[in-house]
């Protein structure tokens, strides 16, 4: 057993079990994996943005090490069409072949696959094959999609518009009609992505004897995995098997199923040989998964003090040309529509949205996919302060919905209990000293230094409780808990670690119900034969609720059984006995007592010495259902020294004062934050997926698309509120999204409180803030005059 | 085909290989040791740093005949079996390792600045790994595993350091 023996109770920042491994180059990624005669998969893709494809393999077929070459007429009689008939009202469903047949949709569109005995031989083939492009006109971006004039990406999506949706919330136009003032802009957030360092991958293995299909794979939801490739190849969903080994990160990105996972699995079905395909980088920035890239018109009535009377919000998406499985960006607006107010009382408020297709990659799931709620309220609700004449703190603290308030109903119909937005705001004022600071900043700026403080809060679903799931398409988590003959536990879930650490947090959960180690249990995860269903998997911040609400009630399932067999055989009812470290005692006699060892050995081996209804092992499976899961929250305050000079920007202090209720494992908590923090300073400072007017992608390499390093983010300081005296039981709040949805609008608020100007765009280059200065002038010098 | 022959992690290898095998390549699949990860194969991430000669490289922009006669070290040649050397061990205590992708380039990177610089500053150390891409922590937990390293590497009569 490892370090103090304290190390493992929930709440301690136990050292992670799954660690060893990848610190010693032990993990298993899936392109560590291999199997007898592995054959290697490579993709030709289309050079151009948008065209009608004639296509000629067949020199391909014959050249050195090819196994086989495939187009997509060669697949039509073992891949459908790629479609997944999402019960979204109001969507059109787009419906392609997983390689371009007559027509490529963007550069990166896979038009012919290359099996061969490697990867080397595979790309050398692909050079053979003859694609002949007649372009069509470029769909570049929403502006041009949205011309009449504009060619339609799908014949079934005239306007390039698949998605159109509205609601409305309250009395609206009233609230507009009786505001002193209202206050609209247009933010823009622009094009960036997941990038994780590991990037798409799969091995197929196609036992043709049985029928059986086993997919590993870089990806978390192999249950939904599982049964979009068994529809698409048209095998029984029980003969296919998702087996996910580590994983090098996510962030939502590796969530939908691709084009590229049901053609891996086609070819090893087609040539009888196991095929790996391991995406490379320029394909991961192609096609990989793009996020973030919309715009949201958000106007604000409000009295002339500040009170928020209604917001009017309207959002355009652009989708880029196909839609990963099943994960429309039409889903995500779901939840969006439900956290347009977020902690603030808003009475009335309208939505409408239009997802848009251009030329670009696809658009999927990234950290918080309904981020620009958080981005945009926060940057209009300092705008408003600024026009009103308020400081941006108390235009937040006149509206933010206090505890004395709650449970309180929103607009949209569901409550809001239990959060504690307000506390992290003030909390976060008192360490953040502003007094001090505004003097700091305008002594500085007598020096001709430009510095800037930001400010934003928000709450994060985590799950949300009842009626949020039920309005934003929630759903429930089953997890199975059994005592092994070692007198060990295992837990099985339907999480997928991928960085998150569950394979030591559920343990520490599950460890807690039977007073064992926290490395006496083993988390088994990843593999469709093994563990409970789950449509999600990993995703949504819901591990911390989800995850171990279900593994404890699992775990609490066994442990009765484990009393309750103890207490026959100790001749004790099961109230009179304690299950502590690994051990059963008589609470009066604690000399009296039966090991889980030799509990679970007993059920294993020696059932004849057993109660007749003894069950055969000690086991148990339970489901959570969220309902009593709330809401995290948290306050991020930026500080900022611009370059005049370079238009350069320095995060001078980061701070985040957060609650997520009970932590499982601090240290797991404020790796989750920093690192979201971190992807949201690279959103706004560094990364921009560009296309230029044709619709042509210019960020092929991370030398292009910039990635922040260790010499770009700050040392983020975390503050914890901690459960509220007197609170319930242990209610653990996931935090996985937060940093990445807050730190945005943290980062362009003190931006913007450095320029002295607005800022209604979401990436802030050195170029940008060059062109502010100059705008507004002062008494800062011209860089271009030095 | 070329011959190539190399010290990997102190023992003597040698295979055939095409010359536009890449470096990270032959450790992976000729050697099998894939602790040696390639997130981009375009010289930015850093996810394959090796040590050559004691200096960090990337072994995707290195093909492997480029490599003979030299000394290689990968992650695998860092400790023991079932051990842990006293980067990794700080690694672990600090939590500087999600998803654990960057982690073998970072650990070497992290070696390499070591050996030239065995009391590095904070910026010294965020300088020095700016060439290794982690997307997960946030490098805060890097940092403090790096300098937790070196004060203990520092120590006159460093404790076992290795717990597990």
């Amino acid at each position: 057993m490892t370090g103090e023996p304290e190390e493992g109770r929930i709440g301690s920042p136990a050292r992670r079990i799954e660690d060893p491994r990848l610190l010693t180059g032990r993990g298993r990624y899936v392109a560590d994996l291999t199997a007898p005669h592995l054959a290697h998969a490579a993709f030709l893709r289309s050079t151009v943005p948008h065209a009608r494809i004639t296509v000629d393999a067949s020199a391909a077929r014959t050249a050195p090490g090819v196994i086989a070459v495939f187009t997509a007429a060669d697949l039509a009689g073992t891949l459908g069409p790629v479609r997944f008939d999402a019960s979204i009202p109001g969507m059109t469903q787009l419906v392609h072949t997983a390689l371009a047949d007559d027509r490529v949709r963007l550069v990166g569109d896979p038009v012919a696959m290359v099996v061969a005995e490697s990867r080397y031989l595979a790309e050398d083939a692909l050079e053979l094959i003859e694609v002949r492009y007649d372009e069509l006109p470029p769909v570049p971006d929403v502006a041009t999609a949205l011309d009449p004039a504009a060619p339609a990406l799908y014949d079934v999506a005239p306007g390039n518009v698949p998605y159109h949706d509205s609601a409305r919330y309250g009395d609206v136009d009233g609230a507009f009609r009786s505001a002193d003032r209202v206050i609209g802009r247009t933010l823009r957030q622009h094009r960036y992505m997941a990038a994780p360092l590991e990037t798409r991958g799969g091995l197929a293995v196609h036992e043709p004897a049985g029928g059986e299909l086993t997919y590993h794979a870089s990806a978390h939801a192999p249950h939904l995995m599982r049964m979009v490739l068994a529809a698409h190849l048209r095998l029984p969903p029980h003969r296919v098997r998702v087996v996910v080994p580590d994983m090098g990160g996510s962030f939502g990105s590796k969530w939908g199923i691709t084009r590229e996972d049901l053609l891996v699995c086609a070819a090893a079905v087609r040539t009888g040989r196991p095929v790996r395909w391991i995406e490379d980088r320029r394909e991961n920035l192609l096609v990989g998964g793009h996020a973030r890239d919309e715009s949201l018109h958000l106007e604000a009535a409000v009295r002339a003090d500040g009170t928020l009377l209604g917001l009017r919000a309207k959002l355009v998406m652009d989708i880029g040309a196909y839609s990963v499985i099943p994960m429309n960006p039409a889903f995500f607006t779901l939840a969006l529509r439900l956290l347009i107010p977020g902690p603030y009382r808003v009475p009335a408020y309208d939505f409408e949205v239009s997802t848009v297709c251009t030329n670009k990659g696809p658009y999927v799931a990234y950290r918080g996919p309904w981020a620009v709620e958080t981005w945009a309220r926060e940057v209009l609700l300092d705008i408003v302060a600024g026009e009103l004449g308020l400081a941006p703190e108390e235009i937040r603290r006149r509206n933010l919905v206090t505890p004395a308030e709650q449970p309180y109903r929103t607009a949209a119909g569901w409550r809001l209990d239990g959060t504690r937005a307000p506390a992290t705001l003030e909390r976060a004022l008192e360490l953040a000293d502003l007094t001090r600071f505004r003097a700091e900043q305008r002594r500085a700026r007598e020096r001709g230094e430009v510095l800037g403080f930001g400010l934003a809060t928000f709450i994060e679903p985590s799950p949300g409780g009842a009626e949020f799931l039920a309005m934003s398409g929630g759903g429930k988590e089953t997890a199975r808990v059994r005592v092994e003959p070692t007198g060990e536990v295992s837990l099985f879930t339907s999480q997928i670690p991928h960085g998150q650490g569950h394979e030591t947090t559920l343990a520490q959960v599950v460890a807690a119900e039977f007073g064992l180690p926290y490395t006496a249990v083993r988390v088994v995860h990843g593999d469709t034969d093994a563990t409970p269903f789950s449509m999600v998997g990993t995703g949504g911040s819901r591990a911390a609720t989800f995850g171990s609400g279900a593994a404890t009630r699992a775990a609490r399932a066994v442990r009765d059984q484990v009393l309750r067999l103890a207490g026959g055989m100790l001749g004790a009812p099961a109230d009179e006995l304690e299950l502590a470290g690994g051990r059963v005692y008589v609470r009066e006699r604690p000399a009296t007592g039966l090991s889980m060892v030799q509990l679970a050995g007993m059920v294993s081996l020696a059932p004849a010495y057993l109660p007749p209804d003894t069950p055969t092992e000690l086991a148990a499976t339970a489901t959570y259902d969220g309902a009593d899961g709330g809401f995290a929250q948290a306050t991020h305050c930026c500080w900022v020294r611009v370059d005049p000079g370079t238009g350069q920007v320095e995060i001078t202090r980061y701070l985040v004062v957060e609650d997520c209720g009970s932590m499982i494992n601090p240290a797991v908590v404020e790796g989750q934050i920093r690192g979201g923090t971190a992807q949201g300073v690279g959103g706004v400072l560094y990364e921009r997926l560009h296309y230029d007017e044709a619709a042509r992608p210019l960020t092929g390499t991370l030398r292009d698309y910039l990635l922040p390093t260790a010499a770009d983010v700050p040392p983020i300081e975390i503050v914890h509120l901690g459960p509220e005296p007197g609170a319930g039981p242990p209610d653990h709040r996931g935090v996985g999204e937060g940093g990445a949805i807050c730190a945005p609008p943290a980062i362009t608020n003190a931006l913007s409180d450095a320029l002295g100007t607005e800022i209604t765009q979401q990436s802030v280059t050195p170029s940008f803030v060059l062109a502010a200065l100059r705008k507004a002038g002062a008494t800062l010098a011209d860089p271009l005059d030095r | 085909m070329e011959s190539v022959e190399l010290m990997v992690n102190g023992v003597r290898r040698e295979g055939r290989v095409e010359p536009r095998r890449t470096l990270a390549d032959f450790l992976r699949e000729e050697l099998g040791l894939t602790g040696t990860h390639v997130g981009c194969e375009q010289g930015a991430c850093g996810a394959c740093t090796v040590l050559l000669d004691g200096e960090p490289v990337y072994a995707c922009l290195l093909f492997a005949v480029q490599a003979r006669g030299h000394e290689i070290t990968t992650v695998e040649g860092l400790a023991a079996p079932g051990e842990l050397d006293p980067v990794q061990d700080a690694f672990r205590r600090c939590h500087a390792l999600q998803c654990g992708f960057c982690t073998p380039g970072m650990l070497l990177a992290a070696h390499g600045l070591l050996a030239d610089d065995p009391d590095p500053d904070e910026a010294d150390i965020r300088g020095a790994l700016a060439g290794n891409i982690c997307r997960c922590t946030g490098y805060q937990s890097i940092v403090a595993a790096v300098r937790l390293a070196a004060a203990e590497r520092r120590r006159p009569a460093a404790p076992e350091g290795a717990a597990r």
